[in-house]
């Protein structure tokens, strides 16, 4: 056995979100309004990062929090939408007075520009995009001739991000990621993700030792040599759901939504509960023990 | 005696009549009272429905991940897509993986649903913007999985929960699922292999397409709607309605087949407070 001691990847909040840089391309993992790095986002808020590119299939409170602070310039995604909430209301204003940009890709499409990073390709090819606009408005797809058929088909561009941030339930110190058993669309697209990106930072709601990732060992999807960084944040996708740990907090999410009517009144939101708490800590506490415990999700026993 | 058919229940016969046994039949989860009980609710009653009619063998693929989904044992519908109660909802099969077990490209899908903001008289439909896209007066939510529902599954019945000039326009601002542009052949030369939409479902009507001119038509009008109102609640000439029939009610074993087995605690299609919504 050699005598060098494994490296600890374990980081802090603002020493992982202080890797990325103003004007780096993003990917936020998990998919709408599920399992969003959401304590990551708010730590971006809270070091004021700038002309932040964000790629992903779906988009919610995520990308909707950042466009109300002003870090974003563009935006790659499929949908950026509050599902039963409605539609995200800092993204809307952001969009219609021309601050922010978006690039529209249908949402399987998405996640092939993610898979074209898996396998080491530029482009991926599509044969179902004649006559959509998704075409028309974004001069990086391009067409091209099957070169066994020579039906036409469109080259989606790889996501090509630069960083790679997923919420998991549990990694260990080196950055070996537990993916539960009975995972669902969100989790899997993480583990993608996860796959196609040099520079992938993990928050994870615990860290735990080597002997639960040897006991957990098939479950681990993303292993530790995929991982730049992992960072312990217990609560970290709130106000979003961790799917079997934690329910989304609807009570929070309605005052989020209230808040973003105006971009003062979401000035004063991200004041209270993003810019004033001095880290995710403070913010738990601001939430209080008795809130966030009826949020638990016993969900399986399987 | 029997009470009359709803319009809901009337539209749910309509599409059960249209589905084929062994087909498999995808809806999303809308969201918004009426686009879910337009884009999920109605299909998913239509569909049980057409179980126990003529398609024994159809599979309910709902939100892309639920196969055959159990609703005898739920209250309401769930309302978000990954909700804990959706998760534990009875099914034939379970999505792990994305997109896992149906094959979308190969064609596994025979019919979707969706909904959309703007629909226009090619059947294009747009969920992206209203305005220049640019600087659009409205930015909707995104073509999301739109793209792939009207070219990848076999056929796409488009649910719009609004009748309206500005929902029902000659053009598209922003085409975000493509229609019969240029009719069939319009479609060949896009490269486009199969589908498009075959039904708009309205509260005032049915449309079909003439696929070959790639022009949709008014197939029916619901009972209690005049070709006059239709007109005008719609932004393109819909042409002579005068030969335009009524939209066919259901038999009677239709409706007790709805009410006392598909859904007979009004899960899927909620009672309206008047009963009925036109």
């Amino acid at each position: 056995m050699s005598k060098v001691p494994l490296a600890s990847k374990l980081i802090s909040l603002a020493e992982a979100a202080q890797r990325v840089p103003d004007g780096c391309r993003l990917a936020l993992g998990g998919f709408a309004v599920y399992q969003k790095p959401m304590a990551f986002v708010r730590e971006l808020v809270r070091q004021g990062r700038r002309d932040l590119t964000i790629i992903g299939s779906a988009h919610s409170f995520d990308v909707d929090m950042l466009a109300g602070a002003g870090c974003l310039s563009k935006v790659e995604t499929s949908y950026v939408g509050l599902e039963k909430h409605g539609l995200a209301r800092n993204y809307r204003r952001a969009v219609e007075a021309g601050r922010l940009k978006v690039v529209d890709y249908p949402e399987m499409a998405c996640w092939d520009r993610f898979r074209a990073n898996q396998e080491g390709f530029d482009f991926w090819p599509a044969k179902f995009l004649g006559g959509n606009d998704v075409v028309t408005y974004n001069s990086e797809i391009k067409e091209f001739p099957c070169p066994i058929t020579g039906r036409r088909l469109h080259a989606l561009p790889a996501a090509k991000a630069e960083i790679v941030v997923i919420h998991a339930i549990a990694a260990d110190e080196q950055g070996n990621v537990v993916i539960p058993a009975r995972r669902l669309l969100p989790q899997s697209g993480d583990v993608l993700m996860a796959r196609s990106c040099d520079h992938v930072i993990v928050t994870a709601e615990k860290i735990v030792p080597r002997a639960f990732i040897k006991r957990h060992a098939r479950f681990v999807d993303v292993p530790s040599y995929r991982v730049s960084a992992v960072v312990e944040v217990p609560w970290g996708s709130h106000p979003t759901p961790t799917l079997g740990r934690y329910l989304a907090d609807d009570e929070h999410l309605d005052t989020y939504v209230a808040a973003s009517a105006s971009d003062s009144a979401f000035n004063t939101y991200l004041d209270s509960w993003v810019r004033e708490p001095a880290d995710h800590f403070a913010y738990l506490d601001r939430l209080g023990s008795a809130r966030l415990s009826r949020l638990h999700d016993l969900g399986s026993l399987a | 005696m029997t009470a009359p058919a709803s319009l809901h229940e009337t539209i749910a016969v309509t599409l059960a009549r249209s589905f084929a046994d062994g087909e498999v039949g995808f809806t999303g989860l809308l969201t918004g009272a009426a686009a879910a009980l337009f884009g999920t609710g109605i299909p998913l009653a239509a569909m049980e429905l057409a179980k126990r009619m003529h398609a024994p063998n159809l599979t309910i693929l709902l939100a892309g991940c639920y196969h055959n989904p159990d609703f005898s044992e739920i209250d309401r519908l769930p309302d978000s897509e990954h909700s804990a109660m959706l998760r534990d909802l009875t099914c034939e099969a379970q999505m792990v993986d994305y997109p896992g077990q149906f094959v979308l490209k190969r064609g596994d899908v025979s019919f979707g649903f969706s909904s959309a903001v703007q629909v226009d008289r090619v059947g294009n439909i747009n969920s992206v913007c209203i305005g220049p896209y640019e600087r659009p007066h409205v930015r909707l939510v995104g073509p999301i999985l739109q793209p792939e529902h009207m070219t990848l599954f076999r056929r796409e019945y488009v649910m719009m929960p609004h009748h309206d000039r500005r929902n029902f326009v000659e053009k598209v601002d922003y085409v975000s699922g493509v229609g019969y542009p240029g009719g069939l052949e319009g479609r060949a030369e896009l490269g486009l292999d199969w589908g498009g939409p075959c039904m708009v479902v309205t509260p005032k009507c049915i449309f079909d397409f003439d696929r070959e001119a790639g022009r949709m038509k008014v197939r029916s009008i619901h009972r209690g709607v005049t070709a006059e109102a239709l007109q005008d609640a719609t932004g393109f000439d819909l042409g002579d309605l005068s030969s335009v029939p009524e939209t066919d009610v259901p038999s009677d074993e239709e409706l007790e087949l709805l009410r006392r087995e598909v859904d007979p605690r009004r899960v899927l299609m909620p009672v309206h407070e008047h009963g009925q919504v036109g």
